[in-house]
């Protein structure tokens, strides 16, 4: 019998010359991605891991027992019906986002799996995917329990199945990175920039704020994630490098591309999280704080190390630090039926606190916030006026990231129109319209929310919209986590009494 | 026939869908955005519609001003 080291060499490293067909049949460019080069280019490619089936299965085992343990021990209902509420609406964020995005995950490395370029390749995407599967049922399997007490928890299945706008944009980027893929450019883009570059988001920053919120059950298994996508995170770079050594200028369009559609999608959803949906006292830093600790630096290293250039808008992006979340945040309040999770508005303090990490365009933001805080005097507080601080006309959406056109500041909003084979379109930013100038015949066909409505596809009443289209309902569309009920607002009900 | 249009408010977050009729003014299409912003804008009464980079008269027409489906349009203070 081999020993392990003599087994596992065989067992990763087998590839054979074909006889029958030839290797471009094998491993068609369309799907198994570009440069297409034979594969004595790719047979040097190696990780560091070099885990064998049963060393995987052992492994994952006994990090499903810990999760286990910990959900036993803190993660029952009356555990988490203690959380503060602006983090319950946190959980239900990320209980949405995550758990099918990783389903997706499945898919594209299984991709992988059967058309990367070499049996070590393959044999570590076979991992990948089967991490991703588990990705997909633990948090699925955590919040079900949750579903009977708060119906909003129901969304951890149903989001990705519903035309929801936010549903809608997320999509659009799973689509594109993992289901729709080849193996060479869903290898880059999810392994190198997402789980490398922005993986920390999640992993690391999620996990902290869980933790300051007292929700252990959320940090388990953010953490246990985590050590599986440090695992199957290494495929992307001896991808990378051979890419880089035969096509340079894609690869950085590539790094471009992904670094660019990551960071929209991230910002929202951690940027969110740790600036609005924690509670001030327990948070540890500020959404920018992390990002240039955990993000900035390291990515701009690991570029280094590769010998690529920083992305050509990256000016723009440490801009967008400053402002882009809180525009987002922003309209989203004011938006907050068309979603499945609830807000709060920043109290005073807060906004103190966000001034101080935000000093470049926070007076613009305050001022929103005033405003938004005067609708709630006006009208007073209580269920019954919700709509009348909510948005009544169709806010809009960019053709390529499909989020609002929130972009810039609010004194001038960087949306830009462009006129292409005949067709409107319009964009949040600068990037979002190069990207789609790249490829316009993968995303021209793709309508956003707005064009929806005006083809008839979508109603275009709002209540219809909401019921009939993002598939809410009174009881699961968001709101004011205290209806505009505020002691610092001066609208608190009991507080005259 | 009424036009849709992407009306950006200074001082707001994001871009509102905004439909126009043809024979609205210019000042009227002011008006629609800023009561469509006023949950997040509060009301200003020196305001311009800006289309390509050039302030339009108020009282033209939406036929008259240029503006077409889908266009964009600024309204700003001052």
């Amino acid at each position: 019998m081999l020993s392990r080291e003599e087994w596992l060499p065989l067992a990763r490293k087998l590839d054979w010359n074909y006889s029958y067909v030839r290797e471009d049949e094998v491993f068609p460019e369309v799907i198994s991605g570009r440069p297409w080069l034979p594969h004595s280019e790719w047979k040097d490619w190696e990780e560091s891991f070099k885990t064998s089936y049963r060393e995987y299965v052992d492994n994952q085992y006994e990090k499903d027992m810990a999760v286990y343990a910990v959900r036993d021990a803190v993660g029952r209902l009356e555990n988490v019906q203690k959380l503060a509420a602006p983090w319950m609406n946190s959980l239900k964020v990320h209980a949405a986002a995550l758990p099918l995005a990783e389903f997706t995950g499945v898919i594209g490395n299984l991709r992988g799996a059967r058309f990367g370029r070499d049996s070590a390749w393959r044999t570590m995407a076979t991992f990948g995917a089967l991490d991703e599967y588990r990705h997909t049922q633990i948090p699925l399997l955590l919040f079900h329990q949750l579903v009977r007490w708060d119906p909003q928890f129901d969304w951890a299945h149903k989001f990705y199945h519903t035309n929801n706008w936010f549903a809608v944009a997320a999509r659009h980027f799973f689509d594109e990175l993992t289901l729709g893929q080849n193996a060479i450019e869903f290898h880059i883009a999810t392994n190198f920039v997402l789980e490398t570059g922005f993986t920390n988001l999640q992993f690391v920053g999620l996990a902290s704020l869980a933790r300051e919120s007292s929700d252990h059950m959320f940090e388990r298994m953010v953490t246990s994630i985590q050590t599986d996508e440090a695992r199957h995170a290494q495929i992307g770079h001896p991808v990378l490098e051979v890419v880089m050594k035969h096509d340079p200028e894609y690869a950085q369009y590539l790094v471009d591309k992904w670094f660019w559609r990551n960071w929209r999608l991230f910002s929202i959803l951690t940027g969110l999280s740790i600036d609005y949906l924690t509670a001030l006292d327990q948070r540890p830093y500020s959404f920018k704080e992390f990002m240039e600790e955990w993000i900035i630096d390291q990515f701009l290293r690991t570029l280094d190390e590769f010998g690529l250039k920083r992305p050509w808008y990256w000016d723009m992006v440490m801009d967008e630090l400053d402002i882009y979340h809180h525009m987002i945040y922003a309209s989203a309040y004011s938006y907050r039926a068309t979603l499945w999770f609830n807000f709060v508005i920043p109290s005073p303090a807060e906004r103190k606190w966000l001034r101080q990490k935000y000093p470049k365009y926070w007076d613009d933001m305050d001022a929103v916030w005033e405003q938004v805080s005067e609708r709630w005097r006006t009208v007073g507080p209580g269920p019954a006026n919700e709509l009348a601080v909510h948005g009544t006309v169709l806010p809009t959406f960019c053709d390529l990231c499909q989020l609002p056109l929130s972009a810039g500041t609010p004194r001038k909003n960087t949306a830009r129109t462009l006129v292409h084979d005949g067709r409107k379109y319009i964009f949040c930013s600068q990037p979002c319209q190069w990207i789609f100038l790249q490829e316009p015949e993968r995303y021209a066909n793709h309508q956003d929310l707005v064009k929806r409505v005006l083809s008839g596809e979508a109603p275009a009443d709002l209540a219809k919209l909401l019921t009939e289209y993002f598939r809410l309902t009174p009881d699961t569309w968001g709101k004011d986590v205290h209806s505009g009920n505020y002691d610092w607002l001066g609208t608190r009900k009991d507080s005259a009494a | 026939m009424a036009i849709p249009l992407y009306g950006f408010m200074e001082g707001d977050t994001v871009g509102l869908l905004i439909l126009a009729e043809d024979g609205d003014t210019v000042q009227t299409l002011a008006r629609k955005l800023q009561d469509a912003a006023s949950l997040r804008v509060a009301d200003r009464t020196e305001v311009r519609v800006v289309y390509n980079d050039k302030a339009l008269d108020p009282v033209l027409t939406i036929s008259q001003s240029g503006l077409k489906a889908l266009d964009r349009f600024d309204v700003i203070w001052g």
